[in-house]
């Protein structure tokens, strides 16, 4: 609770648990405001904001609902954010620790092999992934796992370094568990803080990455996201700016919203131990 | 310099797994595509079974794929990136062709997001906690949180459109005959937009690394010593605080030069720029294997030239790292 | 993304659409026109291969028709809607074995060597026949080209070949080139390929990949006072929203083929200096069809198919998705087309609750969820329209309780999935019409069609029938007997659905209003430019 206090004590926590807040009350009342598919046609196309109050923010080139698209939007982009996050902090903590804790030839080929994943910039490896397996909401969250797990990796590799030589690691070594064992009840939990902070920069990541592989052609076309909807009102950026400025500003909000909550956890726990 | 030399030729060698595992993922990446190089081909001509095979069979897609890869990795052992069927030429002239405006897009906006970044970090890090710091370091991440395509074609409608301050797309005039000062600064011209928009993206990360190096620095002993002694506060910002606070933006340039490439792919079709990003992507959608296996290669190898540089700048700040690493 | 503009034009070759009648008003140049300058237009992608001769397609001519020229031209006032090029005078034999033309005199390549008959016999025997996409059809059965005099080629035929068909390829598949250039080892690798030589108005000077193309004047062409342009560059932009921009911006002053996206069109015409032209795509007709894997049980069932016709909103897609700029497609033959067209066929009006009845008779009642039965839908990645089109058809079929589940493949994956693994229900895809069923036409609902080639029939259709007529109107030689096959093939199809067409569109040119003669004639895009000019 006090940990709570300390991050909307901070500036950035305050805001950055706002967006967030209005973020997940968006996605999650999704169904009950907009039962209907948002894909559907609604009216007539290209209708503008606060024209007709059954459809406040206007319509698409085919006349889809665009606030129902923000919503069932913001939706999406939770699921494959939170998916992609999860995804790659598994799989980057699972060999980072498998990594540090095993040593010798196996850390060697792991951390060459993270260093391949490294040396190819990330967003073209999700490019040629998602080109080549064909765009579906999984294979994109595949995508950006693909090409953020190194990070999560690196950190939980080193943070087992740096723990696997104390008391309680040590001991549980003499009473006999499986390395694995260890591996996966001792150290892990204790990896895991560092490992979580980057969490708030994949999530970001995910979405932008979303959004910029809607822009080349490679989303979901049976989804609403925040970056289809962009690239779909790109073609109409003059002629009707307001269908890929909406989406733009919801996704500009989120972003900065995860990045702010991040920085003010990062801030509420320095906090902590300076004052610890 | 002899030092430089030999740490990059044991860097070079040490990277010689990890390219062996790149280029084979990629390449087992693109095989398991639907589709190959002929199918991509025949959907802009149309043709009868008949041509299909007769290109199969001549560009070699007949092979099983071990083969290929096989004579792929042969001749790479001799240095020859082999010859793309998309361009019909050596693959090594084409990246090598847009290899300098990938360079230059690149080198430019690292320099921006460096250069504004550190510096606008300096300012808001001079005094944490004051309104400045929390308008530019949340201004700045409101600017990371932009999609850089959606930036990419707001700065062409503004700039290009309707002012008209800037041309809309391309590397240079076409055809223009310019030579010279003339000409690179025509290059100039067309760069201001595109480098904008790549650089302005990562400004949050220079800015916000050197605040926080600062906000840092600002508790040291050394620091409060300075301060005690009574030191003119801009003369502790400069050479104390913001001094030490560099060294780990430094680390940061070298990790951020495979993000860039890959933001670059956007920008580069945004803004008409022929650069690697650029090829890449029409390499996915050609289907050509070798084409992307050379500009994976390629830009594998920048990175880790890169981070060669930024090593031995690193150095250079800071004595005690090179001398370890060379000795090691 | 790329992969789409590659082919948006490349799909497939246009030709000679024949317009009977003369009504259409030339574009007047009432100004004499001015000399020189340098036309920029936008290129949205690099053709690998910029010989017209073996690569009969729009991505290719948009480019290289400036620089080779075909034996005719499409033309809106001609007669059989052809103008002369490299040929003065064409016939055919009554036994439609041979077919003689007379060719023009005092024409040179740009090395400066003759264009004689024997660059013609050269050309239609070692490359159109052998090589070219579409020649390998048509000429399938030229055994020999004579020459009796330099200006004269006669074309001989193992087996009668109708002149119908071989005059309304003229434009799209006789590009001439060198044999002095392309005898000597492989034509598929020669350089010229990459870099043509020919007889045309302008010279190629270079090609900047990613960059541009440039094409210069040919002082020694043919043509009197013509070419009026010193140069034309072709600007490579990759990005669809990037075209409209540059035309404001002046950056350039022509982008063709729809380079400027429809939906941007009404804005973009209210801009000062700049035009909105719909003429001149006439002959380079572009069909909306869903093509239908009959493999799948519910799918061959014909009450299915009516109801999928039934539940499309034709005037929807025109109005919504093409903002106007199409036609509603009656059946398999554009509307357009003057030669074969009837209208005189069953049509599948817009009535869901008919399409619903249709679906219970066949069987397929709705589940608790209201869904009927699941279905994979891949719109074909080449046009915005098409997946649009996905997108609202994916809807439609929603209505009749069809759950449609969209692919979203880029254009090496779809040719795959569709035309070689047949992994699909449903497609998507823009067939072009090439002003004769049997260049394009036929192939969509032929069956036997080997596995792999783009643009046919590769749902498993199977109709004797049909097959029969098509057969019968390949080796008919009289043009009446011949059309009147084509009508029964339409109303055959249109019965029977093999497939559903949708709409049929022609491209849209933007242009600052300083360019001039733009759009004279029905293929304009993909012809030479000689007579085009720009007011300084």
């Amino acid at each position: 609770m006090n940990h709570v206090r300390r991050f909307l004590a901070t500036p950035e926590g305050m805001a950055g648990g706002l967006l967030l807040l209005g973020f997940l009350l968006v996605a999650l009342s999704a169904p009950f405001f907009f039962p209907r598919d948002p894909l559907s046609i609604a009216g007539p196309a290209l209708l503008r904001p606060f024209q007709d109050w059954s459809l406040p923010l206007g319509t698409d080139r085919l006349g889809r609902d665009v606030l129902a698209g923000i919503f069932h939007g913001a939706r999406t982009s939770l699921a494959v954010s939170l998916a992609a996050a999860s995804a790659s902090i598994a799989v980057g903590a699972i060999v980072g620790t498998l990594a540090g804790f095993a040593g010798g030839a196996v850390d060697e080929v792991l951390m060459r092999v993270t260093d391949a994943f490294q040396t190819v910039p990330g967003f073209l490896l999700a490019l040629a992934f998602v080109s080549v397996v064909g765009p579906s909401l999984g294979v994109v969250v595949a995508a950006i796992a693909l090409s953020a797990w190194t990070g999560p990796a690196r950190i939980a590799r080193a943070e087992v370094l740096s723990i696997r030589e104390r008391d309680y690691v040590a001991s549980a070594r003499v009473a006999g568990m499986h390395p694995l064992e260890i591996a996966f009840r001792e150290i892990l939990p204790n990896a895991l803080p560092p490992v979580l902070a980057l969490a708030s920069v994949i999530v970001a990541q995910a979405i932008l990455v979303e959004a910029a592989l809607s822009f080349l052609g490679l989303g979901d076309p049976n989804r609403v996201t925040w970056g289809g909807m962009i690239a779909e009102g790109r073609a109409v950026l003059r002629s009707a700016p307001f269908l890929s400025i909406i989406p733009g500003i919801a996704l500009v909000l989120t972003v900065l919203g995860v990045y702010l909550a991040g920085e003010g956890a990062v801030e509420a726990s320095a906090a902590r131990r300076s004052l610890a | 310099m002899k030092r430089a030399l030999l740490l990059l030729r044991r860097r070079l060698i040490g990277s010689i797994p990890v390219l062996l595992i790149v280029i084979v993922g990629t390449f087992l990446l693109l095989e398991a595509a639907p589709g190959d190089a002929v199918d991509a081909y025949v959907v802009s001509t149309g043709g009868d079974a008949g041509m299909i095979e007769a290109l199969r069979q001549r560009w070699g897609l007949d092979q099983s794929p071990m083969t290929r890869l096989a004579t792929y990795l042969w001749a790479l052992l001799h240095f020859d990136l082999g010859h793309s069927v998309t361009f019909s030429r050596p693959i090594l002239d084409v990246i090598l062709e847009r290899l300098p405006n990938t360079l230059l897009l690149m080198g430019s906006a690292t320099a921006l997001s460096f250069g504004l970044g550190s510096a606008l970090g300096i300012v808001a890090g001079a005094k944490p906690g004051s309104f400045r710091d929390r308008f530019l370091s949340i201004g700045s991440l409101a600017l990371y949180a932009v999609p850089g395509f959606w930036l990419g074609l707001v700065l062409t409608v503004v700039f290009s459109v309707q002012l008209r301050w800037f041309p809309i797309s391309g590397i240079e005039t076409i055809a223009s005959g310019k030579t010279g000062l003339d000409r690179a600064l025509d290059i100039g011209r067309h760069l201001v937009l595109p480098v904008a928009a790549l650089g302005f993206i990562y400004l949050a990360l220079y800015l916000r690394m050197m605040r926080a190096g600062m906000a840092e620095a600002w508790r040291q002993d050394f620091v409060l010593a300075a301060k005690a002694r009574g030191i003119a506060r801009p003369r502790i910002v400069l050479r104390h605080v913001a001094r030490n606070a560099l060294l780990p933006l430094v680390t940061m340039l070298g990790l951020q030069s495979a993000q860039m490439l890959g933001g670059s792919v956007v920008i580069e079709t945004v803004f008409s720029v022929p650069g690697l990003g650029r090829l890449a992507q029409e390499a996915v959608a050609s289907r050509d294997t070798p084409l992307l296996l050379g500009i994976i290669l390629v830009s594998a190898v920048l990175v880790i030239l890169i981070n060669l540089i930024v090593d031995i700048l690193y150095a250079f700040l800071d004595p005690r790292v090179g001398a370890s690493e060379a000795a090691a | 993304m790329q992969d789409f503009r590659i082919s948006r034009r490349g799909v497939l070759a246009g030709s000679a659409l024949l317009l009977a009648s003369t009504a259409l008003p030339r574009i007047a140049a009432a100004q004499e026109p001015k000399q020189g300058g340098r036309l920029i237009v936008a290129a949205d992608s690099e053709p690998r291969n910029l010989n017209p001769a073996i690569v009969a397609s729009n991505g290719v001519f948009f480019v290289a028709s400036k620089v080779v020229e075909p034996l005719a031209e499409a033309s809106f006032d001609g007669q059989d809607g052809l103008e002369p090029r490299l040929a003065t005078a064409w016939e055919g034999s009554a036994d439609g074995l041979s077919v003689t033309f007379k060719l023009r005199e005092g024409v040179t390549w740009h090395d400066g060597k003759p264009f004689t008959s024997a660059d013609v016999a050269f050309s239609a025997l070692q490359v159109w026949k052998p090589l070219q996409n579409l020649g390998r059809i048509v000429f399938k059965d030229l055994e020999a080209v004579d020459m009796p005099d330099a200006h004269t080629a006669v074309f001989k035929f193992a087996k009668p070949t109708p002149f119908q068909l071989i005059r309304n390829a003229l434009p799209a598949l006789t590009s001439v080139v060198p044999k002095h250039i392309y005898e000597a080892g492989d034509i598929a690798e020669n350089p010229a390929n990459n870099a043509p030589v020919g007889t045309g108005p302008f010279k190629f000077a270079e090609h900047k990949p990613g960059e541009y193309y440039r094409l210069e004047k040919n002082t020694a062409y043919w043509g009197e006072k013509l070419p009026h342009l010193d140069e034309i560059v072709y600007r490579v932009l990759p990005d669809r929203a990037a075209a409209a921009g540059a035309l404001e911006a002046e950056e350039i002053h022509l982008a063709a083929f729809s380079a400027v996206p429809l939906a941007d069109l009404e804005r973009i015409s209210k801009v000062e200096g700049i035009e909105v032209v719909s003429k001149g795509y006439e002959a380079l007709t572009y069909q909306l069809v869903v093509e239908i894997n009959h493999r799948r049980k519910e799918l061959a069932d014909l009450k299915v198919r009516q109801a999928i016709a039934h539940a499309i909103d034709k005037d929807f897609v025109v109005k919504t998705i093409f903002l106007g700029y199409a036609t509603p497609a009656t059946g398999i033959v554009p509307v357009n087309d003057k030669q074969f067209y009837t209208s005189d066929v069953p049509q599948y009006a817009f009535d869901v609750a008919k399409a619903n009845t249709l679906l219970d008779e066949a069987g397929y009642p709705r589940a608790d969820n209201g869904s009927r039965f699941a279905l994979k839908l891949l719109p074909a990645p080449y046009f915005n329209e098409t997946k649009q089109f996905g997108d609202y058809l994916r809807q439609a079929l929603a209505a009749i309780g069809i759950n449609a589940e969209l692919v979203n493949n880029d254009s090496a994956a779809h040719q795959k999935a569709v035309y070689t693994d047949h992994a699909f229900d449903l497609a998507v895809g823009p067939p072009v019409f090439r002003g004769d069923p049997a260049i394009s036409t036929t192939i969509l609902v032929q069956s036997g069609v080997p596995d792999g080639v783009p643009f046919s029939n590769q749902g498993g259709y199977k109709n004797d029938e049909l097959d029969g007529i098509i057969a019968k109107a390949a080796e008919t030689l009289d043009a009446d007997a011949r059309t009147a096959l084509y009508v029964d093939f339409q109303k055959k199809v249109a019965e029977d659905l093999p497939l559903i067409n949708v709409a049929e569109w022609g491209f849209i040119t933007v242009a600052r209003t300083s360019v001039k003669n733009v759009s004279n004639n029905p293929r304009w895009a993909v012809s030479n430019w000689a007579d085009t000019w720009i007011e300084t």
